[in-house]
């Protein structure tokens, strides 16, 4: 009767109804019955903990809403909090070694979005690897050492106190980093960054239509790219700094606020100018540092915040 | 009135009422009795059931493909459908499969990394300039502000000739790709879907100023930055579309 609701022909006659189902189809409706995804539950909470032997590598697939949180602690062990709004989202959190994998799965593909919001909430020891993926909600790492990955397609990533090799990835989420250390790779195509106080040696930052800030000293020797297609790219920096900057825009525009403090390039290189697109180059200090900012058609911002 | 008839009646008109001869064959069989018993306390089970939340609409196209492609049910036969549909079957069936449409982004992002190469030997070769010649100068006023800016997906047709074989195959992923999340509510989905109508109009207007100026390295850059991002973006799309159908 289902098919036929939806407009479907069974190809042949539906075969009778036979008394040998009968017992398994019992027996299905009464599992049914008490199976707990059936069960009406308000919010629920699993926490664990497992003791690990050396740098621990937390992996976390977070399938539904909500937020991850990562915060560090002195102790050898990883604590996991879950919480969830229904039984619709289900765990998976288990150990091998000194990885510890946290999956949360949807149980219901027809819950509602308000029903799929899982959050988690973890302490790890302070050198700890990261593996994150998530489709919302906020991740938020603060005070961890440690090789990175976070990806996130709608998500914001809030990072503070981390260092290591960062790699961000989102489609729209937005990231703001502060005080972090390492280096850093952050690719979007809507999402801004922020990057806040960095001891950062290398940053590769690219997005499509996002902003970027960059409000911090550029380490002696550190290699900085920022990339924006549409968005603004602006970067303030400090008298003490030392680094090569080089600007260039295919469509947008320079704006160049600090234009006293940037001498010609004191390293007798020739730089090359393309007359198809409009920046300049310029040295603050010895130029130890070495800055590169493009955009296609957004603005670049260029000022001294001391 | 044999048992066999009952079985019939029973499917046909359910358990209540049951017409005079059956329950005339039910006072004689107690074979009979015990299957309406057992299909009574089955029936009074099922009603103490949750109600049931109706399954979106994708349940249901996903239902009828599998049960179509199991053979065991057919669409009503309806007019002739246009040869268009039958491409985008076989396109959406080829792209279905998680490896193909895997290797299919693997091929573009290979594509676009030779352009990388191939872009710097040719600017190697080509004269040095020792000044910029527009400095900080507004942009040209043939490049279109961004209120100017294309809204539609961009086709291979505009695309640089040496980006003419990503583009179309961009071209050709996207449809299965946003069709597979079409009916999706959900605010991921609906990201997925801005950021990638982001990311066409960067396209066309890199697309649209190569045309008008070929020799800009830089739009190449963000051109070929953009198309691995959309093949990105769309393997993204997919996967989810998978995990959701």
């Amino acid at each position: 009767m289902c098919l036929q609701m939806i407009g479907i022909i069974p190809a042949e006659p539906r075969p009778q109804f036979k008394r040998s189902l009968m017992p398994l189809l019992a027996a299905a409706i009464f599992m049914s019955c008490l199976m707990p995804g059936r069960a009406e539950a308000a919010g629920q909470r699993v926490e664990k903990k497992f003791s690990v032997a050396g740098r621990p590598v937390v992996v976390i697939h977070n399938v539904a809403n909500g937020r991850i949180e990562i915060k560090s602690w002195k102790n050898a062990e990883v604590d996991v909090v879950g919480t969830q709004t229904s039984n619709k989202v289900g765990f998976e959190i288990e150990q091998a070694g000194d990885r510890i994998d946290v999956t949360a799965n949807i149980l219901d593909a027809a819950a509602q979005p308000l029903e799929l919001e899982a959050n988690l909430q973890l302490t790890v020891p302070e050198e700890t690897e990261l593996q994150l993926k998530t489709e919302t909600g906020l991740i938020y790492v603060e005070q961890v050492t440690g090789d990175m990955k976070l990806e996130s397609y709608a998500g914001d990533v809030h990072l503070k106190e981390v260092s290591g090799y960062i790699i961000v990835k989102t489609t729209g989420g937005s990231l703001v980093c502060a005080q972090c250390a390492g280096k850093l790779d952050f690719s979007s195509i809507s999402g801004n960054a922020q990057i806040l106080q960095p001891q950062l040696n290398n940053v590769n930052l690219m997005t499509t239509t996002g902003n970027i800030l960059f409000d911090g000293d550029f380490v002696r020797t550190g290699l900085y790219s920022m990339k924006s297609g549409r968005g603004l790219v602006e970067v303030r920096f400090s008298s003490n700094d030392s680094f090569d900057l080089k600007a260039q825009t295919s469509t947008g525009t320079v704006d160049n606020q600090a234009a006293a403090f940037l001498k010609p390039d004191t390293h007798g290189v020739k730089h090359i100018y393309s007359n198809l697109t409009h920046g300049f180059f310029g040295t603050v200090g010895k130029g130890l540092a070495k800055v590169e900012l493009s955009s296609y058609s957004g603005t670049i911002r260029i000022l001294r915040r001391d | 009135m044999q048992c066999k008839d009952i079985e019939l009646v029973l499917e046909q008109e359910g358990l209540e009422p049951l017409p005079v001869e059956a329950r005339e064959h039910l006072a004689e069989c107690p074979e009979c009795r015990n299957y309406v018993a057992d299909l009574t306390s089955l029936v009074d089970v099922a009603n103490k059931l949750p109600a049931e939340i109706a399954p979106p609409e994708r349940v249901w196209i996903s239902l009828r493909a599998q049960l179509e492609a199991e053979g065991i049910i057919r669409t009503p036969a309806e007019s002739p459908v246009v040869r268009a549909d039958s491409w985008w079957e076989s396109m959406r069936a080829f792209f279905g499969n998680r490896v193909i449409a895997t290797a299919m982004v693997g091929i573009l992002i290979a594509a676009a990394a030779v352009f990388e190469i191939r872009k710097d030997g040719i600017h190697d070769s080509s004269p040095p300039l020792q000044q910029s010649a527009r400095g900080n100068s507004p942009a040209p006023a043939a490049v279109p502000s961004s209120s100017q800016q294309l809204t539609a997906a961009p086709s291979a047709s505009t695309a640089p000739a040496e980006f003419a074989g990503t583009a179309q195959a961009l071209d050709d992923q996207e449809p299965v790709a946003t069709g597979m999340i079409l009916s999706s509510r959900s605010p991921v989905d609906a990201s997925l879907r801005e950021n990638l109508k982001k990311v066409d109009e960067f396209i066309a207007e890199c697309e649209r100023h190569l045309k008008e100026q070929p020799q800009d390295g830089l739009t190449r850059e963000y051109l070929s930055a953009a198309y691995q991002q959309k093949a990105e973006l769309l393997s993204a799309i997919i996967e989810r579309g998978r995990s959701i159908n």
